[in-house]
Formats: C-alpha cells, structure tokens, sequence
C-alpha cells in the first residue's frame, strides 16, 4: 500500500470518525423483490447502510438473506426494485460501483488448484490497484498468509480457506464490504482477531460493512444496526440493543444443593419455563417477576447457593421472534 | 474493455495450465498421440495405393486444422466448466468485469495455448513424417484464422448452453466440436457425403476451409472464394453465437450465478 494513499484514507476516515458528520447512506435498498416462480425469496424489502455502518443481516437458514446480497452484487437480477450505491443506481453504474464494493462468503470458493498467492494475484489484477505487489503483501501479512501463500488452495483447511477469501475481499481497499458469514470455520482466537481487524477498518478508513452470521454474541459485538429477514421481509430493524430489549424474559440461573424438586413444583405452578442442568436451574421470567418468584422459593425452604440473572441477548430476540413470525406467515 | 481485468483472466488460466496435468496433457500430450495414430494409418493405406502419394499430407493437415477449431473451442468452454467447478463465477462477477471482458480473456487463451500446441504439433509432424505444413505458404494465414473463428463460435455456442443448463451438459465441451466433423470433411472431399450431408456441409465453414485447403495440396492453389464464403458464414454464426451467450448469462443472473454448477 503507497504511503500517501494510506495516509488519505486514515485522515479522511479520522476526520469523518471525530468531526460526527451525519453519514450519508452509502447503500440504499428500495422495495427489492425477488421471485423464483410463484416461491417469493425477498418480498419488497427497503434499508439503508450509512458509511461506516456495520449492519447484521440476521434471519434463520432460507429467509431470504443469501438472495439479498446476490442482488447487493449484481449477480442476481431483482424482480423488482432497486440497489443503489454512493447514490447511483448499480444496475446503469455497475463496473463503477463494484470498483469499490468486494464481498467473501465461507459458501464460494477459490480456484483450488491456485495458490493462495495466485489467487491474490490474478484478484488484484481485476481491480485497478495502484502497486498491487505491495498490496497483496501487506494483506498477506494482516491475515496471517504467510506460511500459506505458496500452498494450493485444495490443500488448505476450510478456516485457512475463509481468511484468502477475506484477504481477496480486501484487495481493491473496499468501500463496502458484504461479508457472508466471515467468522464461520474459524477457530475462536482467529475469530476475535478477524473481528477486531474489520472493525478497525471500519474505524480508520471507514468501511461500510452488511455482515451475515448465526453467531449472535458476535453480530451484538460487531454490528451497530441489525436488519432482522424471516420468510424475505424485513421484521426487525434497529440496533442488537434495542431489539434484545423487546425480550422481556431473563434467564435465572440457581444452583440448588436443597429443594430442586420444590423449585421445580413452583416453575410448575406459574407455569414458567425451565431447563435442568445437574443440580442447577435455569428459569426464564420476566424481569418485573423475579422477586416475587424468589421470595416464594425462599418461603418453601429452598436453599440456593449461587444465582445469576442473564438478562436477554440478540440470541434470545433471533430464537422468540424467527420461530414465533415463521408460524403466524405459514 | 480494460486491459487489466482481461489479463487477470488470462493470468488466472495461466497459473491453472502451471499446475494442472491435465490441461498441459490437451496441449502437448493428446495432439502428438493423435498425430502419430493418423500419420502411421496414412502411411499404411498409402502402402495400397501408391499413386495417392499426397494422403499423408492431407491427413495429417486436415487433423492439425481441425486441431485449431478444437483447442479454440476447448479453451473457451473448458474454461468456463473450470470456472463452475471451482464455483468461482460469483468471485468474477462480483469483481468490475464486463461480459465483453471475460469473452475476450477467452478467447486471448485460445489463441495462447493454440500458439503453444499447434508449432509443437508442426515440429512432430515434421520430424515423424518429414510434413512440412507450411508449404500451405500465405494460404496458412486465412485457414488458421477461419479456422479459429469456427473453433470460436462453437466454443461460445457451448458455453451458452452450458450456462443455461449447468454441467450436466458439460459433455458437449468435448463432443459438440465433432458433431459437425463429418460435415467439415476434414479428411476426405465433400462430394464424398451423402447427398443431404452435402447440404449440411454446404452451412459449416470448416467445409469449405478443407475443400480449399486439398486443392492447394493437388494444385499449388484454390479459388479464395472458398475462404470468402467460409469467412462469412463463420462471422454469422460468430455474432448469433455471442448473442446466445450474452442471453445465456442473463438468463442466469434471473436464477442467480452461484446456482449455475
């Protein structure tokens, strides 16, 4: 990477990180629809992606998030509606906008008889980057390549697959990145490495970012904005905070020595949920009724030695709402 | 068209002709095998019928010509069913690239791994058989060209259905050159077909390439209308092919281009 060009990104994306700037909308999705015959896969959905945004596109196996970003790219023609990029239409401007867009999915492949180099290579040959040596080498470096970049892809395990995916996405200094599961097959250290890299990114140079996963503590971790899909519309759409608030059931976790059987009876007779786990218990109550219910536990004599109250996660919203929307749709 | 996104295609195949057996065997190993297998039957049927002293010649050029179509046609279809097997069309088309960009890389390996296997094909006939196949002397530069065109639109023709309707048509990469074989008379006079067939030969260019390329053997010469006519049936059939391509494509980003395999 030149100096001077890294430098212009870092500025600009300091400037725009301190100076809080309203962002403008870098992406923005009119009524999308795609139909595969009478099957509807995404029913007229509308959202935006702000510069420096990282949005989740959450939603259970089929709901539609897949089709999405196939028409985010180009490679599948919308039924109706429209994707615009940087204000301009990707349809009319598309060798414009994807000069400047780059995607990875643990899903595609690369050719796998190429070296990860190779691939890098001929990758950045098909974006117009200025010293592209350079450029390859650092990102080799950032992810962790470099024992690698003389093995065939064949050869590699699916989590070394997924960073040369991440690396290529990387190639052309994206300014929007649609990453479809990046994290999946990762080990967990390289995981929290990788999450850290995007988000630093996103901080200096100001990367927009749609992000896809079924790992909820790292869509609450890493996304500033989720867009809930189930059934191809859109059900949900603000921050993982606000949305894990609608849930109003916390999990209580006791460990029981004395009167299992008694805690038991009493979930039983308010007819709350609950799960065993050895000689403790989990129990889903709302926040408001939590001190009532211990109160009761304590007047039939049982003895608790350790309790803690989880309050609702993004994973709670995902496992209530996908299920629940999926029944009231059928 | 950008000149960059075209030579990261071409580099792509390049680095894949490096590593794949395979593909180094289409190139060097089948034409040599091919070469020798028709050479030495020449050579034995000219033993019946000595005063046919130009049947090698015919043979073995008729075979390097078609060797042309083919390597032309194979470049282009194999390489897009290399494409579907690595699962790697969505990687391109998400990249800037144009359509017209990624026919053009084609078509650049074509004419590259043609420029590597049909001198290495000229050298063994040559020291196998003493065949000098530039004795076709400038007559050499318009059949290599129509022949290249034929091998074009073939090759665009199978990639259009190929993407239509995924690898489980990926067979025709290899055969589809051979159905019109018969027709292109590569070894033997059109007049030697059936009567329909000649009407058929009448609409496949290679036929009248291969006419003219026997009569050059007999004569030392041809009328250059062969190749006039040859020429543009072969553009015809160059533009209708592309379109069908080009329709093909958009036909498979209304399914989506990961469902093409």
């Amino acid at each position: 990477m030149s100096l001077p060009y890294f430098f212009e990104r870092w500025v600009s994306g300091l400037f725009l990180q301190y100076a809080k700037i309203e962002f403008m909308d870098i992406l923005k999705v009119n009524n999308l629809t795609k139909k595969f015959g009478k099957f509807t896969a995404v029913n007229n959905i509308s959202f935006s992606l702000k510069e420096g945004e990282i949005l989740g596109l959450l939603g259970p196996n089929g709901a539609g998030k897949t089709t999405t970003i196939q028409m985010l790219l180009g490679v599948l023609t919308p039924t109706q509606g429209e994707v615009k990029y940087f204000g301009k239409n990707l349809v009319d401007n598309r060798e414009e906008i994807l000069e400047k867009v780059n995607f990875s999915s643990t899903y595609t492949q690369l050719p796998w008889l190429l070296t990860v180099e190779e691939n890098l290579k001929y990758s950045s040959y098909l974006y117009d980057i200025k010293n592209r040596d350079q450029r390859v080498k650092k990102l080799i470096e950032v992810f962790r390549l470099k024992k690698l970049v003389k093995e065939q892809m064949k050869d590699l395990s699916s989590g070394e697959v997924t960073r040369v995916n991440l690396t290529k996405a990387f190639i052309n200094y994206p300014k929007v990145l649609l990453l479809d599961e990046p994290t999946a097959s990762l080990d967990p250290e390289t995981s929290d490495y990788i999450r850290k890299f995007l988000i630093r990114e996103r901080n200096q140079f100001n990367v927009s970012i749609i992000w896809t996963s079924h790992n909820m503590a790292e869509v609450e971790e890493v996304c500033d904005r989720v867009v809930f899909i189930n059934h191809g519309k859109i059900i949900a759409d603000d921050t993982p905070e606000k949305l894990a608030k609608t849930i109003e059931i916390c999990h209580v976790v006791l460990n029981v020595p004395d009167g299992l059987k008694r805690t038991i009876e009493v979930c039983e007779n308010k007819k709350v949920d609950y799960k065993l786990k050895g000689r403790g218990i989990v129990i889903d109550l709302k926040e408001k009724d939590i001190p009532v219910f211990l109160h009761e536990l304590m007047d039939r004599g049982v003895v608790y030695d350790q309790i803690s109250i989880d309050k609702p996660t993004l994973e709670d919203y995902f496992l209530q709402v996908a299920p629940k929307k999926s029944k009231d749709e059928v | 068209m950008k000149f960059n996104r075209i030579y990261a295609l071409v580099l792509r195949f390049y680095y894949l002709f490096r590593h794949s057996w395979d593909r180094i065997g289409d190139a060097f190993y089948w034409p040599t095998i091919d070469l020798m297998i028709w050479g030495l039957t020449s050579t034995y049927f000219r033993s019946f019928a000595p005063d046919a002293s130009q049947i090698i010649l015919i043979v073995l050029s008729g075979h390097m010509f078609w060797l042309i179509v083919w390597r032309a046609q194979y470049e282009i279809t194999v390489n897009l069913l290399e494409e579907l097997w690595n699962r790697n069309m969505i990687n391109i088309f998400v990249s800037p690239i144009k359509f017209s960009e990624w026919v053009t890389s084609f078509i650049i390996v074509g004419l590259s791994k043609a420029a590597m296997s049909f001198p290495f094909a000229m050298l063994v006939v040559y020291l196998a058989y003493k065949i000098e196949i530039l004795f076709f002397s400038w007559y050499f530069i318009p059949i290599i060209l129509l022949m290249f065109m034929t091998g074009w639109w073939v090759g665009f023709f199978v990639s259009g259905l190929i993407l239509r309707f995924g690898t489980k048509v990926q067979t025709l990469a290899w055969t589809f050159a051979w159905l019109i074989g018969p027709f292109a008379a590569i070894y033997y006079p059109v007049s030697t077909l059936p009567g329909w067939a000649q009407t058929v030969a009448l609409f496949v260019p290679a036929s009248y390439v291969f006419e003219g390329a026997r009569e050059i053997i007999y004569k030392g010469y041809t009328d250059p209308t062969k190749f006039y006519i040859s020429f543009a049936v072969n553009l015809v059939y160059l533009v209708l092919s592309i379109a069908f391509l080009y329709s093909s494509y958009k036909k498979v980003l209304e399914k989506g281009l990961v469902k093409v395999y």
